[in-house]
Order: structure tokens, then C-alpha cells, then sequence
């Protein structure tokens, strides 16, 4: 995966932004304080529960929906009260919202049109839309006449062939079934390479955030609570909310020994000392109770002898390439770990005495 | 399964007599009427009105021309009947147009308020068809007549010196069918309105489009077919239209309606009404169909 480089010029540079809906005492707040910069030519994907407010942002950076404080600069310049057709930004809606009395080929080429272009170079573009989205066969169809992963194609290209600086793509693939999701997935990924486009993307499937993005931003009650790079969001969540929203976590209540800026001794129940990478300005004390995460594939069941945190099978769950065994610690706290189906052909029987260990740095202590 | 074809028959054999209570309705309700005034139109006109059996194409003959009382050789082309006729349409074409400019604002207007509101504003357009239709014609001749509400106004603010002559006129007659016909354009307009996904509205501006140019190329074509319902609904009872322009257009400003009427009535010549009553039927259904023809060809070029 590449990391965009920091010192690159930011596409979208949003401050104290908010935005609430209605008045008085319906007034609802769906955006609070955003604070956001995406970077020029990132995948950047904002992640978060349904009504957490995704759509909203999406609506604001598009200029569709006006924001109540705050500013919103794209390409460093200031947008505030400038509509959705001044703005070099355009939407891949989730209904994809196709013109139905406009054929497959009037739709790609009628923001160019729009933007005055002349008729010979709408349709040239239009042909290398139609090309890079695979749909040249069917370029004189209506949006009724193709079935949902060609129009979700058509609505990509459309909105790609005026050639915006950023591209808003609100659960585009939500209405597709697994098979063309995936598909789908790899060729978002390919246009954005291939385009060099920044693409803000919306979704609240963790799996989907994970592997398409460069950065993403765990969102939940209108507010940003996370903001990294997959690998970090997964690794190391800062809240609980975080840490549960994305992959399965174990999480454990655990007693700080001592601590620096950066890293915790605590110890795991059962006496077990281990050290715990601690989330930005968060400074517990010695003898403070904080809580750790871990992901069930950074521990380690061995079998037989003595072992520093021992843990009984309850049962085991098979998955095919692995297989998820649940144990309860010795203070009875349950805990789950993944284990490779390769070289382990049987799965632990419930009962038995296990010990576990830890990948390094396995553990991350979360805020509450 | 396998299911004899006889069988088959036999059982839609019979089927087709449960809609004879609609056929009866159909033959008797229009057809029949229908009939009747085409076989009245090539009568002789009766002595008291009414019809003579007597074959005749003279009603027809009367549509179009008029020969000379002293001299019947002398045929000239009814010139009366000419321009009734086409101020009829004239007339009736442009309240459709006028009801089509004003009555798009007003349907986007409700289609644009908060579904709450909705029933309220389409409830208050239909206020007027509560009211007689004559009541509400005279209460327009109330406001035109030269001491009526506009000149007592004008002329109290000092902005005229003597009233501005609107009575009888085809200002009076358009302004007249216009304000009736209305809620049959807004209608079926905040129907389309209604239907049409808002969200295409939001793609359009997405995609550099302008107010104007979202008007045009996403808003309009999506509501044709209410601007085409509506258009007929308000074309074809302008056309006929007797009330009005009765009321409101006096004797020299005369609609085929009007016309018919006369002949019905003062003129006692059912077969010359008759007659002009089947102009009427042909001019709508021409009109119509050349409507329909023009809109969908417009349709064939967009899309090719
Ligand atoms: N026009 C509006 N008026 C009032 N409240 C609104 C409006 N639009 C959105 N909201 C509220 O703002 C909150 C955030 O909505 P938003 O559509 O941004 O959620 P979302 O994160 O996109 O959710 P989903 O995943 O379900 O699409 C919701 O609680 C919603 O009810
Ligand atoms: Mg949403």
C-alpha cells in the first residue's frame, strides 16, 4: 500500500465544520467539529455506522448541503456558498441517480456538455469513458436497459469524465451482490490509480475500508474519532468504538505497572507482564486500570506444559483456512484466538488446559 | 399441465360477456350520442328547429360557405364561420400554453414543499371547482367590466383617466379559460413532479449544470408526460368551451361552442349545429394527434 507523502498539497482542508439540521428544540446536530485534511490523490474512505453522519459530510464537501460554522477549502481555495455545479467535485450517488431519458453515452458526456465543451471532444471523451468502464456495447442503452453493475459503472464514468480533482463516492457498491461487490472493489481501485483522481469514498463495511483505502476515518455521532492508515486503525485503536467496529477484538481489563509516553507494563490476569502501546496523549499512572485490545490472530495457544497465562477450551469454532478457539482466562474473562488450520489438524478439545502467548506488541491500550 | 385447447376457448368464450354492462355504456353513452349528431348533420333543418328526414349535405356546405339570399349561384366562403373557428383553436391554444407557463411554477412549488404541506396547496387549487362554473365567470366579468374592481382601482390610484375597455375581448375570453382550466394543468404537472426522483435534480447541478440548463435538460423531459396530460385535459374543454366566452366574450367574440349553441337554439338549424359540432370533434382529435406526432418525434431525435 502507498502512503501518500505527507508534504503533498491537501485536496480537501476542512476546519471546526459542522452542520445541524432544523431549529429550536429539533435542531439535530449531524456533523460536530470536523477537522479533516485529505490528501491529493489519496483513497480516503470514511467509515462509520449507519446515521453517523457520512452522507452528510459527503453532501457538505459536494455543496449540496451548506455548512453551519466551519470552512471547507478544496484545492486551497475557500467553497462556502458556492453550489455543487462550481465545485471541480463530483458525486457517484448510492441510487446512482442515472438520467433515464438519456441514453448510456448522453449521460457520460453530459457534464462536459454542461461545462460547454464542444461536441467533438464530449464525444471523444465520452468513447474513452465508455472504454475504461468496459461499456462500449452498450453505449446507445438507457439506464432501464442495463443491469445494476453497468449502471454503477455508467454512473462512475460520468461522473470521472469531467475530469474532477476529487471524486465522492457515497456506499457505491451497497446495492451489488458479493461476487460483483468484489469485482467492482479491485476496478474502483484501478480507475483511481489509472486516473490519479483523490476519491473520498463512504462505506460502513469494515472489509471494504481495510483493503481499498490509503487513509481512513472511523466516524460515529457526526464526529471523527480515528483518522490512519488501515493498518493503524486495525493495530491500533484508540477507542473502544474503533477497536469493536473493526475486525473482531478481545478486550481485557488490565492493571498498569509503569509507563512511559508511548508504551504501558501491565500486567494480564494470572500475573502475566506484558508491554501495551499506549494511544496518543493518553499518560495512565502505575496502578491504574485501563483496558487493552487484542486481535484474536496476535495470540498464540500452546498446548502441554506450564505457561505464564494458562486459559481453558470452552469450544472451537472451524472456518476453513483457520479456527477460531474460544478460552476463558483464569479469572474467567472470555477470550477468543484465531488459529492457522495448517500444521494444527485438530482443534483443542473443550476442557483442556492451554496456555497463551502473544505476537509483539499485540496489545493496545484503548481510551474508554 | 396440459390443458385442451377447446377447453381453453370454451372458457374465454364466455368471459368476454362480463364486460357487457361496459359495452352497453360505451355504445349508448358515446357511440350513440355520436350517431345521432352524424345523422343529423346531413338532415334538413326542421320548420320550429328540430330536423326534417330529408337527406342533405347543405349543413356541411354551411360550414364553410354561404350563398347570397337573392342570388344562390353566388358562393362565397363563410368568412363568419372561419374565424369562429379559428379563434377557437387560437384561443384554446393559447390558454393551454399560458396554463402550461403558469401552472409549472405553481405545481414545482407544492411538489417542493414539505410532504405535510402538500395536501393543503393541492386542496386549495382545487377551491375553484367548488364554486359554479357561471358564478365563477361573473365574478371574473365583476373584476374586467369598466366600472369593475380593476378599473375602480386604476382609476382611484390615479393611474388611468377612464377605464380601460376589457370586457368582450380575447384578453377577457383567455383570461377566463385560463384561471378555469388551471388545476387541470397543475394537476397531473405535481403528479409527474411527484413521481420524479429529486436526487436526478442534485446530479444535474453535480455535473456543471445551471439552474436554466437543469430546467431544461433533467427537470422537463422528466415531466413531460404531465405537461402532455395536462396539456390535452386543458386543450380539448378550452376548445368547446361555451360559458366563457359566452359570458366574457359577448356576442362578437364567439367560440365554436357559442356557435353550435346558436345554431341549436336562436338560429334553428339543428343540422348546420350538428354539423359544426362534428368540425369540432375532428379538429380536436386532429389536433391531438398531431400533438402526440410532434412530441414523439421530438422524443426519436433526442435519442438518436
Ligand atoms: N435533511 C436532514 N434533516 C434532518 N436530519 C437529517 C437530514 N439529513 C440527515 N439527517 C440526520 O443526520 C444524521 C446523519 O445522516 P447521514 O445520512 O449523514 O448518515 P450516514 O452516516 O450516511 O448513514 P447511512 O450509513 O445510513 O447512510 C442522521 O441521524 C440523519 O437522520
Ligand atoms: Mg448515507
Amino acid at each position: 500500500m502507498s502512503e501518500p507523502d505527507p508534504t503533498q498539497p491537501s485536496e480537501i482542508e476542512i476546519t471546526g465544520l459542522s452542520k445541524t439540521f432544523g431549529q429550536g428544540a429539533s435542531a439535530f446536530t449531524a456533523l460536530a467539529d470536523i477537522d479533516l485534511s485529505i490528501r491529493t490523490g489519496e483513497f480516503f474512505t470514511l467509515l462509520g455506522p449507519s446515521g453517523c453522519g457520512k452522507t452528510t459530510l459527503l453532501r457538505v464537501i459536494a455543496g449540496f448541503e451548506q455548512p453551519t460554522t466551519g470552512s471547507l477549502k478544496i484545492n486551497g481555495k475557500e467553497v462556502a456558498g458556492q453550489g455543487p455545479n462550481a465545485r471541480p467535485v463530483n458525486t457517484v450517488f448510492q441510487s446512482y441517480a442515472l438520467f433515464p431519458h438519456m441514453s448510456v453515452a448522453q449521460n457520460i458526456g453530459f457534464g462536459l456538455k454542461m461545462l460547454g465543451r464542444p461536441a467533438a471532444e464530449v464525444k471523444e471523451t465520452t468513447a474513452q469513458m465508455l472504454k475504461l468502464v468496459q461499456m462500449e456495447a452498450m453505449a446507445d442503452r438507457k439506464p432501464s436497459e442495463i443491469s445494476g453493475g453497468q449502471q454503477q459503472r455508467v454512473a462512475l464514468a460520468r461522473a470521472l469524465a469531467p475530469q474532477p480533482r476529487v471524486l465522492l463516492l457515497d456506499e457505491p457498491l451497497s446495492a451489488l451482490d458479493l461476487k460483483l461487490r468484489k469485482e467492482m472493489q479491485s476496478e474502483l481501485k484501478r480507475l483511481q490509480t489509472e486516473t490519479g483522481i483523490t476519491f473520498v469514498f463512504v462505506t460502513h463495511d469494515q472489509e471494504e475500508a481495510l483493503t481499498m483505502s490509503d487513509r481512513i476515518a472511523v466516524m460515529s455521532g457526526g464526529r471523527i474519532l480515528q483518522l490512519g492508515a488501515p493498518n493503524d486503525i486495525y493495530n491500533s485503536p484508540a477507542e473502544r468504538f474503533v477497536a469493536d467496529f473493526i475486525g473482531d477484538t478481545n478486550f481485557l481489563t488490565v492493571k498498569v505497572v509503569e509507563a512511559t509516553d508511548t508504551i504501558a507494563q501491565v500486567r494480564l490476569p494470572g500475573g502475566m507482564l506484558q508491554s501495551a502501546r499506549l494511544p496518543e496523549g493518553m499518560h495512565p499512572a502505575a496502578g491504574d486500570d485501563v483496558t487493552v485490545v487484542i486481535r484474536p490472530e496476535q495470540a498464540n495457544l500452546t498446548e502441554g506444559g506450564a505457561s505464564p497465562l494458562s486459559a481453558t477450551v470452552t469450544h472451537s469454532v472451524f472456518f476453513g483456512t483457520d479456527t477460531l478457539v474460544h478460552v476463558t482466562l483464569v479469572d474467567g474473562t472470555p477470550f477468543t484466538l484465531r488459529r492457522q488450520n495448517a500444521g494444527n489438524p485438530t482443534p483443542p478439545a473443550p476442557g483442556t488446559q492451554v496456555g497463551l502467548t502473544f505476537a509483539h506488541g499485540a496489545l493496545q491500550v484503548i481510551r474508554e | 399441465m396440459a390443458s385442451d385447447p377447446n377447453q381453453q376457448t370454451e372458457r374465454h368464450g364466455w368471459k368476454w360477456l362480463l364486460s357487457t354492462p361496459a359495452l352497453i355504456v360505451l355504445v349508448l353513452a358515446a357511440s350513440g350520442p355520436l350517431m345521432i349528431v352524424i345523422v343529423y348533420s346531413f338532415l334538413t333543418p326542421g320548420n320550429m328547429g328540430g330536423v326534417a328526414w330529408e337527406f342533405s349535405t347543405d349543413a356541411w356546405f354551411r360550414v364553410f360557405f354561404r350563398r347570397d339570399i337573392f342570388d344562390p349561384e353566388n358562393v362565397t366562403v363563410n368568412q363568419a364561420h372561419l374565424a369562429v373557428l379559428w379563434r377557437s383553436v387560437w384561443l384554446s391554444a393559447q390558454t393551454t400554453v399560458i396554463c402550461a407557463v403558469l401552472g409549472f411554477p405553481t405545481a414545482w412549488f407544492i411538489a417542493t414543499r414539505p410532504p405535510s404541506q402538500r395536501t393543503v396547496w393541492l386542496f386549495l387549487i382545487t377551491i375553484p371547482f367548488w364554486t359554479n362554473l357561471l358564478i365563477r365567470t361573473f365574478a371574473i366579468q365583476e373584476m374586467l367590466r369598466n366600472n369593475g374592481t380593476i378599473n375602480t382601482a386604476l382609476l382611484w390610484l390615479g393611474v388611468i383617466n377612464e377605464p380601460i375597455p376589457m370586457m368582450f375581448t380575447d384578453f377577457a375570453v383567455l383570461l377566463g379559460m385560463a384561471y378555469v382550466f388551471m388545476p387541470l394543468m397543475v394537476l397531473p404537472l405535481y403528479a409527474a413532479m411527484d413521481k420524479m426522483d429529486f436526487r436526478l435534480v442534485e446530479a444535474g447541478y453535480d455535473l456543471y449544470a445551471s439552474r436554466i440548463a437543469v430546467l431544461r435538460h433533467v427537470i422537463l423531459p422528466l415531466v413531460k408526460p404531465g405537461f402532455i396530460a395536462g396539456s390535452i385535459l386543458v386543450f380539448i374543454p378550452s376548445i368547446g368551451a361555451y360559458v366563457t366566452p359566452r359570458v366574457l366574450g359577448g356576442g362578437q367574440k364567439m367560440m365554436l361552442g357559442n356557435l353550435i349553441a346558436l345554431q341549436f337554439g336562436q338560429g334553428r338549424n339543428w343540422p348546420l349545429g350538428a354539423a359544426l359540432a362534428m368540425v369540432l370533434l375532428i379538429i380536436t382529435i386532429t389536433a391531438l394527434v398531431l400533438y402526440l406526432r410532434a412530441v414523439n418525434r421530438q422524443e426519436a431525435k433526442r435519442d438518436g
